[in-house]
């Protein structure tokens, strides 16, 4: 178990380096005039000079992407040209208001689960119809075309949530600690849950399925094991374990800022940060704020890995 | 008990008795696709799907051909023109029935813009999946059949791109890059290689070690041969699905690109793009500017989702009867 | 006289698919008496897999059903049991060992919790305890090193050391009746004798009855003491088989037996086998289902289905064509012309 660990700590230092590498060619080696670029809005020649200076560009390429490497590691994200203001500082005061998004989605989206597995073990049924279509359906939905309906229904007929916003008190960042918290906290991750939910109890039902169908369900049943240990014990380990993971990537995800929930419900965060700092072509932001979500990205696929080697023993001698 | 479960059908593969059957009437044997075709038939949500996307990709079609072949006008209004006389107030006005589907805040026919907006979220879509599939298909199979360094090192890349998450991978090119229809598929097209690659590359490996390769190499077959007439013909199935759902998946990172304002620029119009447009003026209570480019962007996505959905139930060899 | 175990009359499985009905066991019976050992074989899709999961009432449904038939297990209806009942009578009474032990054991529990949970719920013992007959059953199926195996997952055991684990899980509760459904056919050659040897001396232990399933007559020769030959569903022949391999009588059991090579004989011998395909199992003939591919078909044979006729001590056959006759064909063929007399 240590050694795949070892292992998959190893693999995760090229694959960031390789990241790095990436992000800086497309910000660098893409654009035609990267200073420019990374200037700003309108710079001015003075600004414009700073910034080559800042960002070594006369040097050779392999000293600008040193350069570039030696800030990522001491977490020096570059400065936004619109707030003069570091970009990991930005990032930091909005991750609480991301990370209470994040939670709450995938809280939500564990719904799934269990819906997935009543679904498969009544194949067919109506409900099993019901769920299969509804899945597909929401699945399929835009994120922000969903938030809009949500917004329209209970915001404007309903009156009883409020479309946008952010504020009110956390406690721990992540839990609510006042109904101005949680009310703005609602619809937004309702919108993101529901259609992972969608996703999951689909993928769920899938995977609960082979595993009935499969022979080492056959022989608990040929041993004469109570239905009742065949779903929840043989079943349920193998059956969950590949939903389990893709709710432990999604947190990882929506860690990065769920760009386009928080812009649809103007819910401050990560995510809307970077929407703005698109529309402002604040480059230093943009690329910042997609490099720290990717680090944690790829922080929750590896711990996700090692989970599931945890519970899958047979993981743990692949490659 | 059906216990002959039949690998994709390929020749000299099928352990099969030679020697002429006897008078009882026998049922042709199924090839890989009539067997998934019938259990794919079964499928209504993905038959629904598939008719949906057919709509779709005809009335795409029938806007290519008419406007850049016949130079005709498909739709009944041009969808960039401007009539204050249809936008009281500047609020658009509703469906009626000389505009089906309302008119917009500038007086622009709706019915018209939807129409032509399906041409470039399609093309979107196509287009990015063709660039992804064209850099997937080659890398894949060579890493898969190659194994060894080249593996190594196609996959590493692979890891690369996967690590970013997905749409913010998107929105930094398109920041460097700039907006733009041509920008948008180049930047979902590139990102999305890794996806094919590493599928194909998973078929690959388990087909190079079947007999009819070995047979290819002792007849002669030089590898690149080998690899693109043998080994990747038979291991399309699962790439078929991925298409699919690329395609569905390509038209809504589209369609949230134009919707933060980063795809489809005007005076070119994309469904994201006008739901964004349309967005203040629907919580003013103008609701059908918003919802005809809403339903058509649904409906497509939620097409290519279930057809793709039913091709891998049907093409699944676990499932065979 | 040993005790009869297992009593099988008229049993017909059939599964209701999309494609239409297959009748997979079709008015097939069989018995079973302690202590012995009788081998089912046929193709696949003769049905005799089909035949064993009904007695284990393990046939999924839908789309499969017993439609008709009696299974008695020591006096007792199995098809009258209600379904808790029946749960009482698998792993316990009657238990059954698989084909593939790779996928037939759960990859993400341990060997040892598999066969201790067996012992628990049917025996009611502590975990502890289980766990402790667990390790013992593993020595006594022949695997070296029980008390470091028993903590072991599936993937670290062998191929055969994974079909010995089974059967440890399958004797854990000293069943009456041991189902073995082509337990050495994903095996090697050389694991297969040893695999045999294991069930052997299992069911010397515990005086247990098995059922062989095999589609190889050299198992069958080995292992049992009856056998009974199945086709398309039904049975056609039926014997002890020394009596059905010296003397047999259904042109299907000729080609099976034709089609196996034979030590004794010169280099020169070609392997004959059975022209023709497997029958459809959606599209059977009322009458014999190896009519269309019985090189000494009668118009009869694909209208009705043959009566069992005697031909021996204990020994039955289903075929048309008349006794004499039999005779004179089998007498002809290269095969027996040595053997029989």
């Amino acid at each position: 178990m240590v050694a795949y660990v070892i292992r998959r700590l190893f693999q995760l230092v090229i694959v960031l380096l390789g990241v790095s590498v990436i992000t800086f060619a497309i910000m660098f080696l893409i654009p035609g005039n990267p200073a420019q670029l990374l200037a700003g809005r309108n710079p001015s020649p003075e600004r414009v000079a700073i910034i080559r200076h800042h960002f070594g560009l006369d040097k050779p390429v392999y000293e600008q992407y040193l350069l570039f490497l030696d800030r990522l590691v001491h977490g020096d994200l570059g400065e936004s040209f619109q707030f003069q203001r570091p970009v990991t500082s930005m990032i930091l005061s909005n991750l609480g208001n991301t990370a209470q998004l994040a939670v709450s989605a995938v809280l939500i989206e564990l719904l799934g689960i269990p819906l997935g597995i009543y679904s498969a073990l009544r194949q067919y049924s109506f409900w099993d119809t019901a769920l299969t279509t509804s899945a597909l359906i929401i699945w399929g939905i835009p994120v922000f075309v969903l938030g809009l309906f949500m917004q329209t229904v209970f915001g404007l007929y309903l009156g009883i949530l409020p479309v946008s916003g952010g504020g009110g008190r956390t406690f721990l960042y992540v839990f609510p600690a006042d109904w101005t918290n949680l009310s703005v906290l609602i619809l937004p991750a309702v919108t993101l849950g529901l259609i992972e939910v969608a996703y999951i109890s689909y993928m769920q039902r899938a995977s609960m399925l082979e595993v009935i169908r499969s022979d080492y369900v056959r022989t608990a049943r040929a041993k004469g094991l109570p239905e009742r240990s065949v779903v929840l014990k043989h079943s349920l380990k193998n059956a969950i374990i590949p939903v389990m993971t893709i709710a432990g990537i999604d947190l990882g995800a929506l860690m990065g800022g769920a760009i386009l929930t928080e812009t649809v419900f103007s819910r401050p965060g990560i995510g809307l940060m970077i929407y703005q700092a698109i529309g402002a072509r604040d480059l230093p932001v943009v690329a910042g704020g997609v490099l720290f979500a990717t680090l944690v990205y790829v922080i929750a696929n590896l711990l996700v890995d090692i989970g599931y080697a945890y519970v899958d023993p047979r993981i743990r001698y692949e490659d | 008990m059906g216990d002959a479960v039949s690998a994709p059908s390929a020749p000299g593969s099928q352990a099969s008795a030679s020697l002429p059957a006897g008078d009882v009437p026998q049922t042709k044997p199924l090839g890989l696709w009539a067997d998934s075709w019938r259990r794919l038939k079964r499928n209504k949500v993905a038959i629904i799907g598939l008719v949906i996307i057919s709509i779709f990709l005809v009335i795409g079609a029938a806007e290519v051909v008419a406007t850049d072949v016949v130079h005709v006008n498909l739709a009944p209004y041009n969808p960039n023109a401007v009539n204050y006389k249809l936008t009281p107030h500047g609020l658009g006005s509703p469906p009626s029935l000389a505009h089906p589907f309302g008119t917009d805040y500038l007086g622009r026919d709706i019915f018209s813009r939807t129409l032509v907006a399906t041409r470039i979220s399609l093309l979107i879509g196509i287009i990015a999946v063709a660039i992804a599939l064209t850099i997937g298909l080659a890398l894949g199979p060579v890493s898969g059949y190659y194994g060894g360094a080249i593996d190594s090192v196609i996959m590493r890349l692979a890891d690369i791109f996967f690590a970013y998450p997905y749409i913010l991978f998107v929105l930094l090119i398109m920041t460097v890059l700039g907006p733009g229809f041509r920008n948008v598929f180049i930047a979902i097209g590139i990102l999305s290689w890794a996806t094919y690659a590493r599928l194909v590359r998973g078929t690959v490996l388990s087909i190079k070690t079947m007999e009819y390769i070995e047979a290819a190499r002792a007849q002669g077959a030089s590898d690149l041969r080998i690899i693109f007439r043998h080994v990747l013909p038979n291991s399309m199935a699962p790439v078929y699905v991925a298409i699919a759902m690329g395609i569905g998946g390509a038209i809504v990172t589209e369609a949230a690109l134009s919707f933060l304002g980063i795809g489809i620029q005007p005076p070119n119009a994309s469904w994201g793009s006008m739901i964004s447009d349309y967005l203040s003026y629907f919580f003013a209570g103008r609701w059908w500017m918003e919802l005809f480019p809403s339903v058509a962007l649904v409906l497509t996505v939620f097409g290519f989702i279930s057809f793709g959905n039913g091709l891998r139930d049907a093409t699944d060899p676990k499932l065979k009867e | 006289m040993a005790e009869r175990l297992l009593d099988v009359k008229d049993l017909s499985t059939h599964f209701f698919t999309h494609a239409g009905v297959v009748r997979a066991v079709n008015g097939v019976s069989f018995s079973l008496a302690r202590g012995e050992t009788l081998g089912i074989v046929g193709e696949s899709g003769s049905g005799k897999t089909v035949a064993a999961l009904s007695v284990m009432r393990l046939v999924p449904d839908p789309p499969g059903k017993i439609v008709a038939g009696e299974i008695t297990l020591k006096g007792r209806d199995l098809l009258a049991l209600k379904e808790e009942e029946m749960r009482h009578v698998r792993g316990n009474d009657i238990a059954m060992i698989f084909q593939d032990p790779m996928t037939s054991l759960n990859p993400v529990f341990k060997i040892g919790d598999q066969i201790a949970e067996t012992i628990q719920v049917h025996q009611g013992k502590s975990k502890r305890e289980a766990w402790q007959m667990a390790t013992a059953l593993l020595a006594k199926v022949g695997i070296p090193d029980a008390e470091r195996r028993v903590n072991e997952y599936p993937f670290e055991y062998s191929g055969g050391m994974r079909q010995r684990a089974m059967i440890a899980m399958a004797i854990s509760c000293n069943p009456d009746i041991l189902i073995a459904d082509e337990p050495t056919t994903a095996l090697d050659v050389t694991i297969q004798a040893q695999i045999m040897d294991v069930i052997r001396e299992m069911q010397a232990q515990y005086q247990s009855g098995v059922i062989m399933i095999t589609h190889d007559l050299g198992v069958v020769a080995q292992m049992a003491d009856r056998v009974m030959v199945m086709y398309g569903g039904r049975t056609i022949e039926y014997g002890p088989v020394d009596e059905v391999y010296y003397n047999p009588h259904q042109p299907y059991t000729w080609g099976l037996l034709g089609s196996l090579p034979r030590l004794d004989e010169s280099k020169k011998q070609r392997l004959t086998p059975i022209k023709g395909q497997p029958p459809n199992l959606l599209l059977l003939p009322p009458g014999c289902p190896f009519s269309g591919r019985c090189p000494y078909e009668r118009e009869v044979c694909r209208g009705a289905f043959p009566e069992t006729e005697i031909v021996g001590p204990e020994h039955g056959v289903n075929c048309w064509i008349p006794l004499d006759e039999r005779l004179e064909i089998r007498a002809n063929l290269p095969r027996f012309a040595a053997r029989v007399a």
